[in-house]
């Protein structure tokens, strides 16, 4: 029984300390303004570098 | 309990809510914004219980999206580092935010229903496709994938067992021009470098560009293309066709298409592009396959022929883009090939029935005007349904992209099959609505009037050199019918030509001065939002 607690208290922390990480990322917003200000910036300048096989046919 | 307990948090926190900062004069909408970037401070407050099944919308589609790359890792990291539209897929969070602001309650829950309906199988497709795609290394799916041109409906290639449709353009051009405003603008420039003329329609010019700039995944042996709804469509798909350089057969399907003389024509393509399909993959067509899949489209279009019915009324949460986007994809892209679309259209549905029952009006009843949108909305600007129930009140209650194809499909005899195909797939995207002929372009009063529409929005593209034509004929024609009618025009998948401020300002010219309205939010009546995805 004791181990059973044990267990359902550790699974129950997990899942709040699970929820309130993600939770505090959905509502401040965090993953869009991670790309938009880091991510996207960094890759476009990939991108814009590429030399890429331009043609018609 | 419980529930005074979340009614009493919503008191506390309702000063973050933009419904009620812009109900109460302090704020709005925009006011959680920073300037220009569509990103937001923080995510939009909706009261305890929204907040939550946004939030669980939020978590889902973040599983679908750890799913795709967990699902081939390497693939979707070579891909992220190949192909630039691939990066644009990382705003589809940012997407989906602004697809849904305000919406609460019944409405809220099908949207997300929906938009995780379309998550998911993008996901898997994306994952699908590059881990297939030959310029990554291929993978052992790769000679079985047949790529098609996306508007061609694919159902009728479910016939063939062991292979998989893939709508070619879909993801590197159609889907993600919905998702990040500046991607195709990259594309036009490459396509236009090589003398392409800049008055053509952008979404041709931008595949154009995909497909010069090297950048369409190569699966498949064979390839299907279709006449296209229009000359520009048509120059785009013979320049694909040379760069891609694969063996293509031309589904040629009837253009004018009400008559019933188009379809034994229709019919006899069909049965020709199965037989290029079988030659050149060596597989034979199994009927029984098709009318597996054509069940499932048959029900979905059963289910949507219900949802009008409520669509009829004010009763109804299914609204905006919500329905248009979904029906888009569901009816495109899947066309019958995912049941999940099945299962997530019987959620909605019983949502519905029940919304109806209990009279719930969706948006708190804040409906001003119900219109009909005759016309893409211009694919850089998705949102607009969304901003303009927020700032005016007007309710999109349908899309013209939603009623293409709603006939069934014979499922016992291959003869009736194929007819009842042809005409399903006559009656596809751009086909059914701008070029199909002058009825189906007048349809629009007879569409808007039987879902008691009072407004008809009226998609402008500047550069659609057919529907440039109509113009003054249908203004005429409103006036005489007596619908409000607003003529938005835009530059399809080009935001430099005509901005989502310029297109606003059409619906804000015609609200304030010729209705004398005053708008619901006063944020996003007028603000820049240039720099956003």
């Amino acid at each position: 029984m004791k181990t059973v607690a044990k267990i359902g208290g550790k699974v129950a922390l997990t899942a709040l300390i699970a929820f309130v990480g993600t939770f505090t990322l959905y509502i401040t917003n965090g993953e869009n303004k991670l790309i938009y200000y880091v991510i996207r910036p960094l890759l476009n300048k990939h991108y814009d570098n590429q030399v890429r096989d331009r043609r018609i046919v | 309990m419980f529930d005074k307990v979340i009614a009493s948090i919503d008191k506390k926190l309702e000063r973050f809510d933009p419904i009620w900062q812009a109900e109460h004069g302090k704020g709005g909408q925009r006011s959680r914004y920073y300037d220009k970037t569509g990103v937001a401070k923080y995510r939009e407050w909706r009261g305890v219980k929204d907040t939550m099944v946004d939030y669980a919308a939020w978590l889902k589609n973040l599983m679908s999206m750890a799913q795709m790359v967990a699902s081939a890792p390497v693939a979707c990291l070579k891909g992220f580092w190949e192909y630039r539209w691939m990066g644009s897929y990382l705003g589809t969070f940012m997407f989906i935010d602004r697809l849904f602001e305000g919406y609460r309650g019944y409405e809220l829950k099908i949207a997300h229903l929906n938009m995780h309906a379309i998550v998911r199988s993008l996901t898997k497709k994306i994952a699908l496709v590059l881990a297939n795609d030959r310029r990554l290394g291929g993978g052992p799916l790769t000679d079985r994938m047949v790529p098609m041109d996306e508007v061609l409906p694919p159902l009728f290639m479910t016939g063939f067992k062991d292979l998989i449709p893939i709508p070619l353009q879909t993801l590197p051009e159609f889907i993600i021009c919905d998702v990040d405003q500046h991607i195709e603008p990259y594309y036009i420039d490459v396509a236009e470098s090589f003398g392409l003329p800049a008055d053509v329609c952008s979404r041709c010019a931008a595949e154009t560009g995909v497909a010069m700039d090297d950048a369409f995944p190569i699966i498949g042996k064979a390839m299907l293309s279709t006449n296209m709804p229009c000359n520009a469509s048509e120059a785009t798909s013979m320049f694909q066709r040379r760069r891609i350089g694969m063996p293509d057969f031309p589904v040629t399907l009837a253009m004018i298409h009400n008559e019933p003389g188009a379809h034994p024509y229709s019919t006899q393509m069909l049965k020709d592009a199965i037989a290029f399909i079988e030659k050149e993959y060596n597989v034979k067509y199994d009927w029984n396959e098709l009318f597996k899949y054509a069940a499932l489209m048959n029900e979905q279009n059963t289910i949507e022929l219900e949802k009008w019915d409520y669509m009829k009324t004010p009763y109804n949460p299914l609204v905006g883009i919500a329905e248009t986007l979904y029906r888009l994809y569901a009816w495109a892209s899947v066309n019958g090939q995912d049941p999940y679309f099945n299962k997530t259209d019987r959620k909605v549905i019983k949502i519905i029935r029940k919304a109806y029952e209990e009279k719930y009006e969706p948006f708190a009843g804040k409906t001003r005007h119900r219109a009909f949108l005759w016309g893409p909305s211009a694919v850089y600007y998705t949102d607009f349904p969304t901003w303009i129930q927020n700032c005016w009140g007007i309710n999109i209650v349908l899309n013209m992209d939603s009623t293409m194809g709603h006939n069934m499909i014979n499922t016992e005899d291959p003869e009736e099959a194929i007819k009842d195909l042809a005409i399903f797939s006559e009656k596809a995207t751009m086909r059914h609505h701008a070029v199909g002929g002058w009825d189906n372009v007048n349809a629009v009063w007879e569409w808007a009037k039987n879902f008691n529409c009072d407004m008809v929005l009226y998609n402008d593209n500047i550069a659609c050199k057919g529907m440039l034509g109509v113009h003054a004929v249908m203004e005429e024609q409103a006036r005489e019918l007596g619908f409000h009618f607003i003529f938005i025009e835009h530059d399809l998948e080009d935001c430099r030509t005509v901005s989502r401020q310029d297109m606003r300002n059409c619906v804000n010219s015609y609200m304030s001065v010729v209705l004398g309205e005053e708008p619901l939010d006063p944020t996003i009546v007028e603000f820049d939002d240039s720099a956003a995805y």
